[in-house]
């Protein structure tokens, strides 16, 4: 079973890990301020689309980075907004924006390249991996660290800052209140509306560089619905690490490494079909784990009587 | 709040509805018009495309499975559920009646109802699993219900890739059903599965109105709270509706498999997004049956358009589901479909 | 501003001159007049609905009024919200805790206003600050304790440290005392003394006449919107006061015979309900109520009444015991299985739980009894019988709505309450469980709704009556149980009951009251 654990397969969970991670982040933000956001899917897509569109249009990857930002954010302005001001019902908008996603993604596609399917052009400028040649070479800390996009450090910088600010900043106390019981934030002087809009929106950039790392990261190409469930296993590791940066951060990493099994299982012979599942049971299995405990507490004596 | 209130007041008085339709064609038009097409021809195509006489047997057959996963979709949601899983569930019930002709023997009438009913059977259990994680762990439906579809899909594929493929085609698809064993054709598309869903369409609507079971439903769907304590055992509630829902799917993939496919072919069920769409127009209604499945044909008139538009014009038919999506976010956001109506 | 009685001239600290506030067709306040000298303890008193919260919401900025004026320390001032108002110095303790729970004593004080340190939360002074105040004030509390493990009591001296701790100088208490002990209420009253010999101004809302005889030196009564009353506490009585809140005089004893209790109808046995992480929240309880009684169940809100009565519906499993309805055991059945043996049942929270307001009236008078004959006949809903059904309780019980088609969400809370007691008291069953049935309904409501519990005793149902007004179940209970921390703690017969031995019982205090 160990030797599974290969240099290899060490490197591409942490690759794997860090759409999964950025998301999440991004989710776990909004869960704080009372924003259960499903439309993870959707954003990671938009982002993904826009990182190719801005690097295959300025031929830099920096230039798909704010691309995917910029996109994403103003497509996250339908959550931050009518689950806000227009009080509409979250979970139906995130279904709409994960179609719309889907669909403007595919029918810009089409418009602007030509092509459907998969993009891919020389022209899109990949993320670069850093190499830091000390750590090269050593087992373990090697593998993890080294080769990996700069959004894979930027990740797991966020995942510590993320956590700071939550648990030890005024901002941070006032997101947790947010969250937890609005009208008494209200009444404290705290704009709820605007806190949220604001945390929805800094996520929505979170996302995008969810969709940046995909679509930039292992592969410079964008297909239509690249996010392939990603972001709906983003929403589980909100959900798994009850809004905390910390334990949702480690759900991805479980995730993550179930991803980069199921690739190695792939590699010995396995059918991809059967492979592909892995992570989602892997998140099937967690969530009925962690959902056990709450079986409902009752004397055996009283389900024997009629 | 208010400010918004009273701009609303303001605006002509359109029924929501319409009012939605039509930003989805302005803004959809709009789309169309920044990347180079002609909207007026666009639409143009769809409507011709979707409700000129020629061409109604195809909206009409389009919308077989779309209404029926709308159904799908609606039923829940009419209880403030949200059932996410309708393509696996739709996958196993096209894949069992798919399997069930070519390995059970017997006469083709017989073999085309016990192919239909151990399709729903399969997928009905199979979407009560969602169900049971929530009433016995709290694992939210919403979220289980959609993570199952996965390994069903992945399942299901990889059986018509491997064990069960027909080795004479090069594609991961099983055999094709014997002649006897499919749906009679009415005329033109058009098979015996319009009629087969319309009765089942009909016995929503009628459960829905006239039933306890719809009385109670509706009411879970007003106020859970208020529905437990009036004496709705809720737990059981859940599963029965997630199983019919289920049953629906399957019975959906049933339909297509032994109507227009004759085989099950990997992936040839999901990419025309039925789920995705029913789910969309249940929603448009609020759970309610009669207004879902006229929401459901009114998809399948749009897209069966798009297929037309695609053809005649150059505009890619994922327009349609743009245009869809704009709807159910334009009516979410400012007419508040889904809101939650119980008081906090 | 300066006019006083008799040469002295107590500085004012509050003036609200002339406020109106209208909902739709509804004046909910009519030209109030408010004076409030600095240091007094000053009741606002009136019935449900007369306009004391509305008035106390635009006090605190959370509201603004349609016309009127209001001044601090002599001087104008207007609010947009209640952060102006909390900037003027106003403080607010709601009835309903406006409390983080999963958040420290000291987060949830400083909230909005943490001292800080290079961007960081000072943790060290907060807490040191809170303990401050909590001292000085002789509030007992732990700062870094979390709030959802606190009791209602230290709950609500939490709220009194968060106004303090933005120095508030006018501290508006909203029903302070429904959710204390008698004990805990007396604690309270000594903050309060505290606080006014401090100079802090209090504005104290209530509908409990003894309170305000004890604590405050003025009394401002208000009716239906308008201030009918001013007096100095001393100079008045409570007759006289129940008289200017009600423009009646009231007679708050209910009318009825003595019970001629029969046969045992609701029997639970050592009935033990677990929280989720095995707490007990009911303890062991065992009762019995006969036909033709009321059974009063008294103890502070939150030491299992509620979830008693869950488990006694059918709403919550219990972990142990068994509960018996007319005979049948219902232990382990669902909510129908109870309603089946017998049971009708009006829930504590008639919004929450009690109905749909989404739903007809029709479809709302149907829940429960929906199942069967008349209503339903082989899994079908007879829609005749639902209309007629629904036509005759909205004319017996006087609901005042437009047609039994219409959603019931627009009625008012006396209404609304109208139709769960109608609906649970039309089908006659032998055991009726009534939990808070008169909480922010109006007089006339109330005084409708005990005579209907009386007579549903009198036909020779059991009634089993919860609430959290002592007063209530004084006047209404034949037997009184008293629940403490989960466990019948001790059963009174209520022609000897008192209310200050029920509170010691209340307060878990056995061997004072005996």
């Amino acid at each position: 079973m160990l030797d599974f654990i290969t240099p290899f397969l060490v490197n591409s969970a942490v690759q794997a890990i860090t759409p999964l991670l950025l998301a999440a982040l991004a989710g776990t933000l909004c869960g704080r301020v009372g924003v259960f956001n499903m439309a993870l899917e959707g954003q990671m897509l938009v982002g993904a689309f826009a990182a190719v569109v801005g690097s295959y249009a300025t031929g830099s990857a920096l230039g798909g980075i704010a691309a995917a930002m910029l996109a994403t954010v103003a497509f996250s302005l339908i959550l931050a907004y009518g689950v806000t001001v227009f009080r509409g019902d979250a979970v139906v908008i995130c279904v709409g924006m994960n179609l719309l996603a889907s669909g403007l993604t595919a029918y810009l596609l089409r418009q602007m390249f030509g092509v459907s399917g998969t993009f891919s052009d020389p022209a899109i400028v990949g993320l670069e991996k850093i190499r830091i040649a000390a750590i090269n070479g050593w087992p373990v800390i090697g593998w993890i660290f080294s080769r990996q996009t700069a959004l894979t450090w930027v990740a797991w910088i966020l995942v510590a800052v993320v956590t700071v600010v939550m648990f030890r900043t005024p901002l941070g106390l006032r997101l947790r209140g947010v969250g937890e019981d609005p009208e008494a934030a209200e009444t404290m002087g705290v704009d709820v509306t605007r806190y949220r809009i604001i945390t929805v929106l800094v996520a929505g950039a979170i996302v995008g560089l969810a969709g940046a790392q995909l679509s930039l990261g292992t592969v410079s190409i964008f297909s239509e619905d690249m996010s392939a469930g990603r972001g709906w296993i983003a929403v589980v590791a909100v959900m798994l690490g009850r809004n905390h940066p910390l334990w949702a951060a480690l759900a991805c990493v479980l995730f993550g490494f179930a991803d980069a099994f199921s690739v190695r299982l792939q590699g010995q012979g396995l059918p991809n079909q059967v492979t592909d599942v892995v992570p989602y049971v892997v998140t099937l299995v967690a969530l009925v784990l962690t959902h056990t405990k709450r079986r409902r507490r009752q004397d055996p004596t009283i389900t024997a009587s009629p | 709040m208010s400010d918004i209130a009273r701009s609303a007041r303001r605006l002509p008085r359109i029924p929501p509805v319409p009012l939605a339709i039509l930003v989805g064609v302005v803004l959809g038009g709009l789309l169309v018009l920044v990347s180079g097409g002609n909207p007026v021809e666009a639409y143009t195509a769809i409507v011709t495309g979707a409700l000129a006489w020629d061409n109604l047997p195809d909206t009409l057959n389009w919308a077989v499975p779309l209404v029926g996963m709308t159904l799908v979709a609606a039923i829940p949601l009419r209880g403030g559920m949200i059932n996410l899983g309708g393509d696996g569930q739709m996958v196993i019930g096209g894949l069992v009646a798919a399997l069930v002709p070519l390995y059970i023997p017997g006469p083709g009438p017989l073999l085309i109802v016990v192919a239909i009913l151990a399709a729903m059977l399969a997928s009905g259990l199979y979407a009560t699993i969602a169900a049971w994680g929530e009433t016995r762990h709290g694992i939210p439906m919403l979220i289980s219900s959609l993570l199952l579809s996965y390994p069903a899909i992945g399942i299901c594929s990889y059986i018509v890739g491997f064990p069960l493929r027909d080795t004479t085609t090069g594609l991961a698809q099983t055999a094709m059903v014997p002649e006897a064993v499919r749906l009679p054709v009415l005329s033109g598309p058009l098979n015996a599965g319009l009629l087969i869903m319309a009765v089942v369409a009909i016995l929503v609507v009628l459960y829905d109105r006239f039933t306890v079971g719809g009385y109670e439903l509706r009411m879970r769907g007003l106020n859970a709270r208020f529905a437990g304590y009036g004496g709705v055992p809720l737990a059981r509630q859940m599963t029965g509706v997630m199983f019919a829902s289920g049953a629906i799917a399957g019975l959906v993939g049933a339909l297509i498999v032994l109507g227009s496919q004759f085989r099950f072919q990997d992936g040839a069920l999901l990419s025309p997004g039925y789920t995705w769409s029913g789910l969309m127009a249940a929603l448009l209604a609020g759970g309610e049956p009669l207004g879902a499945i006229l929401a459901g044909a009114f998809f399948a008139a749009l897209q069966t358009g798009g297929f037309a538009m695609q053809r005649e014009t150059s505009i890619p038919r994922v327009l349609t589901m743009v245009l869809q999506s704009i709807i159910i976010l334009f009516l979410a956001i400012r007419h508040g479909v889904g809101r939650r109506r119980e008081t906090r | 501003m300066m006019a006083g009685p008799a040469g002295v001239s107590p500085e004012v600290e509050l003036e609200a001159r002339g406020i109106v506030k209208r909902y739709g067709p509804l004046l909910a306040n009519d030209r109030i007049d408010l004076v409030v000298a600095r240091g007094e303890v000053h009741a606002v008193m009136g019935e449900n609905g007369a306009g004391k919260s509305t008035l106390m919401s635009i006090l605190y900025g959370l509201q603004q009024p349609d016309a009127g004026e209001i001044f601090l320390r002599g001087r104008k001032v207007e609010y947009r919200s209640a952060l102006d108002a909390i900037a003027e110095g106003m403080g607010m303790v709601h009835q309903a805790f406006k409390l983080f729970n999963s958040l420290t004593v000291w987060e949830n004080v400083v909230y909005g206003m943490e001292p800080s340190r290079s961007g960081f939360i000072d943790r060290r002074m907060a807490i040191a600050r809170v303990g401050e105040i909590a001292a000085r004030y002789r509030l007992a509390v732990d700062p870094t304790a979390v709030v959802g493990t606190l009791s209602v009591g230290v709950r609500q001296r939490v709220e009194i440290l968060k106004a303090l701790y933005r120095d508030a100088r006018i501290l508006i208490l909203d029903e302070p005392t429904a959710v204390l002990t008698p004990q805990e209420r007396d604690g309270l009253f000594d903050v309060i003394r505290h606080l006014a010999a401090d100079g802090r101004t209090i504005l104290f809302v209530t509908h409990k006449l003894h309170e305000v005889m004890t604590i405050t030196g003025r009394v401002t009564v208000l009716r239906d919107g308008r201030v009918v009353e001013r007096m100095a506490t001393a100079d008045t009585s409570p007759r006289e006061i129940i008289r200017a809140m009600t423009g009646r005089a009231v007679n708050l004893k209910v009318e009825k015979s003595i019970a001629k209790p029969g046969a045992p109808v609701l029997v639970a046995e050592d009935l033990t309900v677990l929280s989720d992480d095995g707490r007990p929240l009911v303890d062991r309880a065992s009762l019995s109520i006969r036909g033709g009684e009321i059974v009063g169940i008294a103890g502070v809100a939150g030491n299992g009444q509620t979830e008693l009565i869950e488990a006694l519906a059918g709403l919550r499993p219990p972990f142990r015991g068994r509960v018996s309805i007319a005979g049948q055991d219902v232990t382990a059945a669902g909510v129908d299985a109870h309603r089946v043996a017998g049971l009708a049942y009006i829930p504590e929270d008639r919004a929450v739980t009690g109905t749909a307001r989404a739903a007809s009236a029709a479809d709302n008078l149907a829940m429960g009894f929906h199942r069967h004959p008349p209503l339903a006949r082989h899994g079908l809903l007879d829609g005749r019988a639902l209309t007629a059904g629904a036509k005759a309780m909205i004319a017996r019980f006087g609901i005042k709505i437009g047609s039994e088609k219409l959603a019931v969400g627009t009625l008012s809370g006396g209404n609304l309450q109208k139709v769960v007691v109608a609906r649970e008291l039309t089908h006659r069953a032998p055991l009726l469980i009534a939990e808070q049935p008169t909480r922010g309904v109006d007089v006339g409501a109330i005084e409708f709704i005990h005579s209907e519990l009386v007579a549903e005793r009198d036909r020779g149902a059991a009634v089993l009556l919860v609430s959290a007004e002592l007063s209530e179940i004084l006047a209404l209970a034949d037997r009184i149980l008293v629940m403490y921390e989960g466990r019948i703690l001790a059963e009174v017969d209520a022609a000897t009951a008192t209310e200050e031995g029920l509170g010691l019982l209340m307060a878990g205090r056995v061997q004072e009251a005996a």
